[in-house]
């Protein structure tokens, strides 16, 4: 795991440093000097070599610090703690409806294979998987805020509410109005893959012999798609949802500029379109390191999903 | 047999001889083909589709030309850090499509005439055009030292002449800037313009009237706010919230000429000298008074460019500064500085010395800048005091009620949209009543004006302006009758009409018509077309031959100029 991060860490550091484009040129200006621009250099550490630069991200790095922010002046950590829960609630409640929903529609739609309602279900699915996100987001904006007027159209509270501190924001009920929306449509756009992941999983299952068997004991279809079907297939759907969950710290970008959701997805926009080192080193390596550790997760939740994978059993 | 020999022999030294010395003979060289940088079709549209349509001009002149679009990264770094390298492959643009924008203190034009095009600017600075001509040199130095208005006024109409007979730089247009606010919540007509910002202004939020029970002024931005500090020149965003927290000595007037405002009046005794008076009773937002040693604070402590790198450059001409009492600051200069009042007395913010002085100190040695102070509290004594700040969403400033000037609204807020559609759905819905930066497109505006009628729209004239920069280092741009030719081939109206959706001026000068006073009448009524543009080539010595453009007889391609 840690070599996996040290590898990250690396291609994120030359990466950046060989796109084109310099980091100081958000500060050109007609009353730019060349004394301005030597010192920003030195402050920035681009007199260095980029082995020495590497050397020093990398023992800061392990420090923990992750740096200061060229464009903003503040550290890096900061920057990220600030708008993570914001990306981290959005998702997370995107995630719980799409899963929610993609299993159990997934596993009827299983149950009901070759009738009229799979003949309907499939394709509305794989149109609500497909439409683009921006598209969806200005169509909800345009219908439900707009015109129905049932939602606010972005940001977190109303204009000039004030949230004194995230404990604060967490129990005000408008910071959930104004989540439902943007929520709703991330959510619209991610329950394709829980849901034809779980069906394609519930028909591979249902050709199982347990499944004959328990048919022929005389076991209600219910017990039998719960009980049984649901459960077996339920194991890629755990997988794809943890590693859900580690995309989700990463904020969307789309949903997060179309609903002006405060965001760790435009932050990373911001970062890497104005050549801010640390903030897009920081946020990569922050993001991965969470990914791998979902990843690793995922690998544990299997012991207790499916006995099979212990070791133990295995003995 | 022999004289066959000869003969061959005889032809085939002729032919030797013409392959070698043909060059010399007829000298006229082919232009090379041109390369037009732009940013991309998304992040500059208009410029984008000018570029296109020039190149298109260009071709009928016999060049060929290459539009790279490239985003502004990539620009930059071409452009500006690889001028007058080692060879013409390194600084390989020719020309490129730039743009100033407005900001308050360019409303005096020393900022452009000299930043721009003085030589001294050109190895580091603005000039990145390579623009080096003596007799500017003079006239530029001469404006700068020149404090009466008058004879002011006639060295800046005699530089933007200059500029123009030399065709340094290919104007286009002055963009027209959209704004727009509700007037169910304000009061129509109580928004102020100034000169060359258009309504988004201070004199607007502390004049512009609530009505019908609203109470605040919610403007938007598409760009991020970077930070709040009294000491770091981030975001255009940033500056609008700066301004409104910390008072100048002056402020910009609607009129765009500096105007008394912290200091109640001031004097020049003579030209390197000018006392400050600053206003009684002032209060800084915790409650202080404000003196004349916080006068003195902040225009000294930015002085040191290791601790506040920004501004270091606007205090640099002030060689010292003596409190004479009764509230009076004498400031000594170092040189005669007509731009003084502008761009350092309507420039720095007024800090608390007992609040930022004892900030500034602990910074010193730790290799950090005033930059990164991340203060909880801002204090400063302006119409609007710091409230919160939530990070990419908004920002909260209320009136300051004790200040000499009290807004009439009572809290401002600007709220971070980064998409234009959601903006202008918000803004009819009255989640916002104020927009301030609008970055769409200007029909889509004009539809919903002329549909909602509950919309009071303001168009101005910016101060900025859109250009082609041609490479003064390069051949064929260190000629006068090709940049003319060029220049004049384009014509200003399709740029406006085609380009810029008629939202836009015709520009012939780096003084927007919009600063009245400085801008010369008259100098963006030029002539243009492909066949002006064919007789100033050929009066230049040039030739078009089998449809392409030939330098004139015995000129030579070299780097640099």
């Amino acid at each position: 795991m840690l070599f996996v991060l040290g590898a990250v860490a690396t291609i994120i550091f030359f990466m950046f440093r060989l796109m084109p484009g310099s980091p100081l040129t958000a500060f050109i200006g007609t009353t730019f000097t060349e004394e301005q621009h030597d010192l920003l250099v030195k402050k920035f550490g681009l007199d260095k070599s980029l082995f020495e630069q590497y050397l020093l991200f990398i023992s800061n790095t392990l420090q923990g610090n992750l740096g200061l922010s060229f464009t903003y002046n503040k550290p890096v950590m900061g920057m990220i703690l600030e708008v993570l829960p914001n990306s981290i609630i959005l998702t997370m409640f995107s995630l719980m409806i799409a899963y929610t929903f993609g299993i159990i529609v997934g596993a009827y739609l299983a149950w009901k294979r070759a009738t009229w309602v799979e003949g309907i279900g499939i394709p509305v699915v794989l149109i609500t998987r497909s439409a683009p996100e921006f598209w969806l987001g200005m169509i909800a904006l345009a219908l439900f805020s707009f015109q129905l007027d049932i939602f606010p159209a972005g940001g977190t509270s109303a204009p000039g509410h004030i949230y004194y501190n995230t404990l604060d924001k967490l129990l005000d009920p408008q910071f959930y109005h104004h989540l439902i929306l943007p929520s709703l449509v991330l959510a619209v756009y991610l329950q394709g893959l829980p849901l034809l992941l779980m069906r394609s999983n519930m028909l591979e299952v249902m050709q199982e012999d347990f499944i004959f068997m328990s048919k022929m004991k005389g076991l209600s279809s219910w017990t039998i798609v719960i009980k049984h079907a649901a459960r077996n297939a339920l194991l890629p759907v755990a997988t794809a949802f943890t590693l859900g969950v580690g995309f989700a710290f990463g904020g969307n970008v789309v949903i997060e500029t179309v609903f002006s959701w405060p965001g760790l997805g435009r932050m990373l926009v911001f970062a890497v379109s104005s050549s801010d080192y640390p903030l897009a080193q920081g946020t990569f390596l922050f993001l991965a390191a969470i990914l791998i550790f979902m990843n690793f997760l995922a690998d544990i939740l299997y012991l207790f999903l499916d006995p099979r994978v212990s070791y133990k059993t295995r003995n | 047999m022999f004289l066959k020999n000869i003969k061959f022999f005889a032809a085939s030294l002729l032919y030797f001889l013409l392959l070698v010395f043909y060059p010399t003979f007829s000298s006229a060289e082919e232009v090379r083909k041109l390369t037009l940088w732009a940013r991309e079709q998304g992040a500059a549209p208009a410029a984008h589709t000018a570029a296109l349509l020039i190149a298109q001009t260009w071709k009928d002149l016999g060049l060929e030309v290459e539009v790279k679009a490239v985003p502004w990264p990539q620009m930059a770094d071409q452009i500006w850090y690889k001028r007058g390298g080692e060879s013409s492959d390194e600084d390989s643009w020719d020309v490129t499509m730039w743009q100033m924008v407005s900001r308050p203190e360019r409303s005096d034009p020393d900022e452009f005439t000299v930043n721009l095009f003085h030589s001294t600017t050109a190895p580091k600075g603005y000039n990145f055009i390579g623009y080096l001509d003596p007799a500017y040199d003079a006239i530029a130095d001469e404006s700068r030292r020149t404090m009466d208005p008058v004879k002011r006024k006639v060295l800046i109409d005699q530089a933007q002449q200059h500029l123009a007979d030399a065709a340094v730089n290919a104007y286009l247009v002055h963009p027209l800037m959209n704004y727009a606010y509700d007037n169910t919540q304000f009061k129509d007509g109580t928004a102020v313009e100034q000169a060359g910002m258009g309504i988004k202004n201070i004199w607007t939020y502390l004049n512009i009237e609530p009505i019908g029970g609203n109470k605040d002024l919610i403007a938007q931005s598409p760009d991020e706010i970077q930070a709040i500090n009294p000491f770091f020149i981030s975001g255009g965003t940033d500056s609008w919230i700066t301004e409104n927290i910390w008072d100048r000595m002056l402020r910009i007037g609607s009129d765009g000429t500096p105007q008394p405002w912290a200091a109640e009046s001031y004097q020049w005794i003579d030209n390197t000298t000018i006392d400050v008076t600053l206003r009684q009773g002032m209060k800084w937002h915790d409650g202080n008074p404000v003196t004349t040693e916080d006068v003195i604070f902040s225009f000294s402590a930015p002085a040191d460019i290791e601790i506040v790198p920004m501004y270091a450059r606007f205090v640099q001409n002030i060689e010292s500064m003596e409190d004479l009492g009764g509230g009076t600051v004498r400031f000594h200069l170092d040189s005669a500085n007509a731009a003084f009042l502008t761009s350092t007395l309507a420039k720095l913010n007024l800090v608390p010395k007992h609040y930022y002085g004892p900030l500034l100190d602990a910074l010193k040695g730790t290799g950090n800048n005033a930059e990164t102070i991340l203060e909880e509290k801002r204090i400063g004594s302006g119409p609007f005091k710091f409230v919160d700040w939530r990070p990419r969403e908004q920002v909260v400033l209320a009136a300051n009620t004790d200040h000499f000037h009290p807004p009439k609204i009572e809290r401002w807020i600007v709220k971070e949209i980064p998409n234009v559609e959601a903006m202008l759905g918000m803004f009819r819905k009255g989640e916002i009543n104020f927009i301030s930066y609008y970055t769409g497109d200007p029909t889509v505006l004009e539809d919903i004006v002329a549909k909602d009628g509950d919309i009071t729209l303001m168009k101005s004239v910016d101060i900025g302006f859109q250009y082609l920069a041609f490479n003064h280092r390069r051949a064929p741009f260190n000629d006068v009758y090709l940049r003319r030719a060029l220049s004049l081939s384009i014509d200003r109206d399709m740029m406006v009409n085609a380009a810029w959706n008629g939202n836009a001026v015709r520009a012939g000068s780096h003084v927007s018509p919009a600063l009245s006073y400085y801008h010369k009448e008259g100098i963006e009524n030029f002539d243009t077309g492909i066949d002006l543009a064919k007789q100033i080539l050929e009066e230049g010595g040039y030739k078009i031959k089998n449809g392409k453009l030939h330098y004139p007889d015995g000129v030579k391609e070299q780097y640099p100029n």
